[in-house]
């Protein structure tokens, strides 16, 4: 009897772990298009309508905790974002006089680029569902392919760039943050317009580390970092130019090329509401995203080396 | 538990906690970081189901919440299985071999069970070809996720405790433990 019950446990284990395995590799080893992506798909289908119920259910609770984390944090924050707020109320007053210049020229010259904001539409959704672990950043959204919603689309909040949808169900969605593993978004300096590579800093979820800018690259702390949009018209972007990802916090000079830590301006450990910017069929964006989604999913995500040319071939034409 | 299949009240009771353990884990625990960094449940839930329960049912458990987890996040499938069986299965073993009946066992296996789970996701990755350093920044946000998981293991484990022991069959060991420490069996085992 005692054996028996030793055989059954050891069978159970192996036949558990066995299984495990053979999902690992099927998964990993299958085009997003496979048939553990569809079985996936079908189940956030499924579980998108409980999940949005959870998710307002239990809001309350969320919301006290949140209270009680936000108010602590906003107190260490208080002094340094009201001098802050005075170096950038003179700053406003002066580019506000630029801008109506700028907008003038920009008509003038025809600058409008085709995948201007302007391009794109914009569809507010509440996040039902965040994953917790270090290396796949990602929330779930209560809107999905019946309200427009496609893979590849970008997400942003009021402070910045937010993610890219990778799963688009009929109810709801995945979206992949910025700080996840399998995210590449070109970008460029805002104040010289050097361009670069945004990727996670994987291990620091909180960090990105744009990588590629050359040297000589005049990049100092405090400045912005925002998407390049499309630069050559042979590398779409599935980024609208000039939105705001973040905040440079350290310069790393490495030889030829030099790297920056960014701190994502868009805080997102505390996502409720996103805007995901959804585009027509034939439009620029839309290629882009076409070409995105022709990446195989091992390549696309989960592999940061792979990740990453998935990324820049996706996102830009941001080295040339 | 160690012999003979587990009762069927006690296999509902296990997937109705895993269920409300992973949706409450996703709708709400996840988007509240502690000190910088996310409380996770599951591991925790995991481990202290197979010191209730024993390993095959700790290893089944294991399998299902890492499966349900890796579904729900869209994540590669059978990574999180992989490691919530194992753990599973242990903390079901150290209750078949050791029967640890301590104030702070909960909190050391809490503990045992998270550091399991984000340094064996970590090595999971880092074998999946995620191209990083391993970091300073990587390694505190590990500490401080086991410390955080540590602190809330003991509510954790009130709870599942709660859920799970009026489906648990009775155990002879504990049962004379029991007698023992209170000098004879009690009124109501007698009656």
């Amino acid at each position: 009897m005692h054996d028996k019950t030793i055989r059954r446990r050891r069978a159970v284990l192996i036949a558990l772990v066995a299984l495990s395995l053979i999902l690992l590799t099927a998964y990993f080893g299958e085009a997003r298009g496979g048939r553990l992506h569809a079985v996936q798909r079908d189940f956030l289908t499924v579980v998108s309508p409980i999940q949005d119920g959870t998710n307002k259910a239990l809001k309350p609770v969320r919301d006290l905790f949140g209270w009680f984390s936000s108010t602590l944090h906003a107190k260490s924050q208080l002094a340094e974002l009201r001098k802050q707020n005075d170096r950038l109320r003179a700053e406003l007053i002066e580019r506000q006089g630029d801008e109506r210049a700028y907008a003038t020229l920009r008509r003038l010259y025809h600058l409008d680029n085709e995948l201007g904001v302007a391009a794109y539409h914009a569809v507010a959704a509440s996040v039902i569902g965040a994953s917790p672990n270090l290396w796949n950043r990602t929330i779930d959204i209560n809107k999905g392919s019946g309200d427009g919603v496609r893979e590849n689309d970008p997400v942003i909040v009021g402070e910045g760039l937010v993610g890219v949808v990778t799963e688009a169900g009929p109810d709801g969605a995945q979206v992949s943050l910025v700080t996840d593993s399998g995210i590449g978004v070109s970008a460029i300096i805002n104040e010289t317009g050097a361009p670069g590579l945004v990727e996670p800093k994987v291990g620091e979820p909180d960090s990105l580390l744009m990588q590629y800018l050359p040297a000589n690259t005049p990049v100092s702390v405090g400045n912005y970092v925002v998407t390049s949009g499309t630069i050559s018209s042979g590398h779409p972007s599935l980024f609208p130019r000039g939105i705001p990802i973040g905040q440079v916090t350290s310069v790393k000079e490495e030889g030829a090329i030099k790297s920056v830590n960014v701190q994502p301006l868009a805080n997102l450990h505390n996502l409720e509401t996103v805007q995901v910017l959804t585009y027509p069929p034939d439009s620029a964006p839309a290629r882009a995203a076409h070409f995105a989604s022709s990446v195989p999913a091992g390549q696309a995500q989960g592999t940061s080396g792979a990740g990453s040319s998935a990324g820049q071939l996706a996102s830009t034409g941001s080295g040339g | 538990m160690n012999g003979g299949a587990p009762p069927t009240s006690l296999l509902l009771r296990v997937a109705a906690l895993a269920v409300v353990v992973v949706f409450v884990q996703i709708g709400v625990v996840s988007e509240v970081p502690v000190f910088g960094v996310v409380v996770d449940l599951s591991p925790l839930t995991v481990a202290f189901i197979g010191l209730l329960c024993g390993s095959t049912v700790g290893a089944c458990a294991g399998f299902g919440i890492g499966l349900l987890v890796d579904l729900t996040l869209g994540q590669t499938l059978g990574l999180t299985s992989l490691i919530f069986t194992a753990i599973g299965y242990g903390s079901g073993r150290l209750r078949e071999l050791r029967d640890p009946q301590g104030a702070l066992v909960a909190l050391v296996l809490g503990a045992a069970a998270a550091g399991a789970s984000l340094v064996g996701y970590s090595l999971m990755e880092f074998m999946l070809g995620v191209d990083a350093p391993v970091s300073f920044e990587l390694l505190r946000q590990i500490v401080l996720g086991v410390i955080v998981d540590a602190i809330v293991a003991l509510p954790v484990w009130a709870i599942v405790r709660r859920c799970l022991e009026p489906g648990l069959p009775d155990d002879p060991r504990r049962r004379r433990r029991r007698a023992y420490t209170t000098g004879g069996l009690s009124p109501l085992t007698r009656a």
